[in-house]
């Protein structure tokens, strides 16, 4: 294979730092090939894809060792600009990397920048476009597009430069599953038809061991494995230690190896699983379907705390957001509500919260109109934590931060004293009280705003995709305090789009689409109604579709969810 | 939401953006050396007639109006109470007419007088002001940004700048959107703003600005990251997608302003055409 770029022996250490973030990597890229970047949040990917394009250390500065070559050119030797024809990049946030205010002029722009001929511009654009299968939306203000759609727009106009190397980092962690799937499926024909290196950073888990050719894993700076997705995700548990997280298929099948039974090579996709089912079978016992308990059921004869009639909103515009929706959610529940972008799920919590307004029907809460209700009563019977935490803090220590509210609700200064300290405790937080928040880590800023929340005592909270950007250590800690407040007797509704993090938090899950409850039912018996789930393209877990198939093949039903389940149905043979 | 308000195309949105700055500078410069209410009121009549012909949204127009009616009105008042030397001055006379008086017994206010000839003055800054402000999104909601910015580029404006001004009409909704967000998520925090003070509610909306400066700041340096990335050196040597070539309708605008224009000049000093007693007190 020819070799489009190469690392050797690549240190880097950040100006006004001593931590090294690179750590004597040496790697060649091949051209054409796929290769993903897998590591936890600081592990030093976006710092490589940096480098990879000569930005680092060209435009940050900071101490720079080793070697890059890319299509020959070495990084330090040729400016960024002239790189630009040979790397082209596309990076995690759609909002702030699209400059200009029409697509032709987004792909323009680069192009433009390097004196290429207005003509050849023309002659490139439709080209990139229909690559990314955006044809026709050439006049249109980006602003205008969807997640996916400008997602795909910056990579057109990284294309529109004909690079030898595509870098993604992190191009699907801000969309959407369908954007997601757009985002994939347009790299793989990019990989397949113009034979672009590919290298992309993801925690993507599943989709990445699907679509790359090789893995590399990162820790701490250093270059710890590379190999075929098949020798790095079938690594479970050195994966677990070093934070990431496997396939579903592949941790399932790990705990059947670990029970002693013989199943390697661990498959580390769906469809290399599925052909593993029948040699699994004939090698270990199967044991009958465990019998699931229902959800504690204790609440549901109660009155409902949260109730929803008839409820219909129209926008301005003239977008029926919600059409005709009722539902009912009871004390102590845990839900999950899951859809799409414009399914409806922003607009019906904006109207638990009383930010909009129904055009038909109400919204209850312990049997009162919402529309009666002023903000702060509100927020003393139901909490809400922003997607970014962060657009909810403002205050110079985690202590006023927690208190800050107290008092306009008319508490009085012993009181609001009480409060803080509980939920500062309560969070763990008690020991950070005199740290400015914006000091902590980003999963421990989550915690301040819940901790905020918690002290108006509110009955119901609402967590608004909480782990979207985060990697899998950020987004298990946020759903633990969830956890931990479902436990204190709250009644807890989770908005997201990771369906295989939910299997052991919920029991209730709500499918949304177009404005209406497409599936109300309890947690295990939504996962598997994935008919329901792919029609409003919702990929349910691998350990649900794996289950299924076990079901057919042995004509029991095995209503399983997570890959413990799964490998608890087998055991060895005598 | 989107700048560029007018969909259809019309003459105006046709023209090029230079044919366009020089007509704002004209109009601009007429409306600051005129006196005349008269003139003025046609001039900003002018104006708005061809912002709706140009397809500048009404509700534009009328938001526009109502934000500077108390404005206005303060002005209207000060003007024909207090503005009295200046318009003795303009009018050539020692003494103002008056169309209204507080009794002298009145404290403070007592024997204050409005008169005609200050309040024709305040009209005369009313439509003054109100052609300026017209005439900017006249040239601005009917163009293009990318012609906008190529027209500049080719008014020898250097690049740097007109990628500034092009890349705040991108972003500035977006931090419109995230301010309306930050509210949002502190109004969930329980704040209640309608049961607040007015101080109390400018400190609470003040600590808006702490999440997002921070964001901004994060965003800006992503951007430049980004642009780094796409080769964007500021040099104004680079090669520009659309084209702006002057049509012989830009070059007949642009000479018909410039001429009516230094006719206009000529006539205010020779003639008193404009003059604050032009058909009034001549």
């Amino acid at each position: 294979m020819e070799a489009i770029a190469v690392l050797d022996k690549v240190s880097y250490i950040y100006p006004n730092s001593k931590e090294a973030v690179l750590k004597d990597i040496s790697l060649t890229i091949d051209k054409g090939e796929f290769l993903g970047i897998i590591g936890a949040t600081g592990a030093g990917k976006t710092t490589l894809c940096l480098a990879l394009t000569g930005i680092v250390p060209q435009f940050y500065g900071g101490r720079f060792f080793g070697e890059i070559a890319i299509a020959g050119l070495d990084s330090l030797d040729y400016p960024v600009s002239e790189l630009a024809r040979h790397v082209g990049i596309v990076f995690e946030d759609p909002e702030v990397q699209i400059t200009a205010t029409s697509v032709e002029n987004e792909i323009a722009f680069a192009l433009e920048n390097l004196c290429i001929p207005r003509e050849e511009i023309l002659r490139r654009i439709p080209i990139v476009l229909k690559s990314v299968r955006l044809e026709g939306f050439e006049k249109k203000n980006p602003q205008e597009l969807s997640g996916g759609q400008k997602q795909r727009l910056a990579i057109a106009a990284a294309l529109a430069l004909q690079p030898d190397i595509l870098i993604l980092d992190e191009p699907t962690s801000q969309l959407d599953p369908i954007g997601a799937q757009e985002v994939f499926a347009t790299v793989r024909a990019l990989k397949e038809e113009l034979g672009v290196a590919i290298v992309m950073t993801s925690h993507a888990a599943e989709e990445m061991a699907g679509f790359c050719d090789r893995i590399a894993l990162l820790s701490d700076g250093k270059l710890l494995a590379l190999g075929t997705p098949e020798e790095i995700y079938a690594q479970v548990d050195l994966l677990k230690q070093k934070q990431i997280r496997s396939p579903e298929v592949a941790q399932a099948f790990n705990y059947i190896q670990q029970k002693g039974i013989d199943v390697s090579p661990i498959p580390v996709t769906l469809e290399s699983a599925i052909q593993s089912l029948e040699p699994l079978r004939s090698q270990a016992q199967l044991l009958a379907p465990p019998d699931f308990l229902l959800p504690n059921s204790n609440n549901l004869n109660k009155p409902p705390i949260l109730s929803v009639k008839n409820l219909q909103h129209t926008y301005d515009d003239g977008t029926e957001a919600i059409t005709d929706l009722s539902l009912d959610i009871h004390e102590g529940e845990y839900i999950l509500i899951v859809g799409q972008n414009g399914a409806g799920k922003s607009t019906l919590v904006k109207h638990f919260l009383n930010l909009l307004k129904p055009t038909r029907g109400k919204v209850l809460v312990r049997d009162r109109d919402t529309r009666e209700l002023s903000v702060s009563e509100l927020a003393q019977s139901i909490g809400y934590l922003a997607q970014n935490p962060d657009n909810q803090i403002f205050n110079t220590s985690v202590e006023k931060e927690v208190s800050f509210a107290l008092p306009f609700l008319g508490y009085k200064s012993e009181v609001v004293k009480q409060e803080t300290k509980r939920s500062l405790k309560a969070m763990q937080l008690w020991e950070h009280r005199h740290a400015h928040p914006l000091s902590l880590p980003k999963g421990e800023r989550g915690r301040i705003v819940i901790a905020a929340l918690l002290a108006m005592n509110p009955d119901i909270i609402i967590f608004d995709e909480p782990t979207t950007g985060q990697d899998y250590q950020g987004s298990t800690s946020i759903l633990e305090v969830s956890r931990q407040l479902h436990q204190m007797g709250k009644t807890v509704i989770v908005i997201t789009h990771h369906l295989y993090l939910m299997s052991d938090y919920a029991d209730r899950a709500i499918v949304m689409g177009k404005g209406t409850i497409l599936l109300d039912a309890p947690l295990r018996q939504a996962f598997h109604q994935t008919d329901v789930l792919e029609s409003t393209y919702l990929t349910p877990p691998q350990s649900v579709v794996l289950s299924q198939k076990l079901s057919q093949i042995c004509d029991r039903q095995y209503p399983l969810v997570t890959p413990e389940e799964f490998a608890n149905c087998f055991t060895r043979k005598n | 939401m989107k700048f560029q308000t007018v969909q259809y195309d019309s003459l105006v949105t046709r023209l090029d953006f230079r044919s366009k700055l020089v007509i704002i500078l004209s109009i601009t410069i007429l409306a600051f050396v005129w006196e005349s209410p008269i003139a003025e009121g046609i001039l900003m009549l002018a104006v708005i007639l061809s912002s709706i012909l140009a397809g500048v949204r009404l509700n534009y127009l009328g938001t526009l109006f109502k934000l500077m009616i108390p404005f206005y009105v303060f002005l209207i008042l000060s003007m024909g109470f207090f503005n009295v030397e200046q318009v003795k001055l303009l009018a050539h006379k020692s003494e103002l007419t008056t169309i209204f008086s507080f009794p002298q017994v009145w404290w403070l206010i007592g024997g204050a007088k409005m008169s005609l000839e200050g309040i024709l003055y305040g009209l005369n800054i009313v439509f003054k002001t109100l052609t300026m402000t017209l005439v900017v999104p006249l040239a601005i909601f009917t163009t293009d940004v990318n012609q906008m910015t190529v027209g500049m580029v080719r008014a020898k404006i250097p690049y740097k700048v007109v990628f500034i001004f092009s890349s705040t009409l991108r972003f500035v909704p977006l931090l419109l959107e995230e301010v309306q967000l930050i509210i949002e998520s502190q109004c969930l925090r329980g704040l209640d703003f309608e049961k607040m003070n007015g101080l109390k509610k400018a400190q609470v909306y003040a600590k808006v600005a702490v999440p997002l400066i921070l964001n901004s700041l994060a965003k800006s340096q992503k951007l430049e990251v980004v642009l780094q990335s796409k080769a964007f050196s500021g040099s104004s040597n680079r090669t520009y997608l659309h084209e702006s070539d002057l049509a012989i309708s830009d070059y007949v605008l642009m000479i018909a302003s410039v001429i009516l224009f230094v006719v206009a000049i000529a006539l205010y000093f020779s003639f008193g055409i404009g003059k604050f007693g032009w058909l009034i007190y001549q």
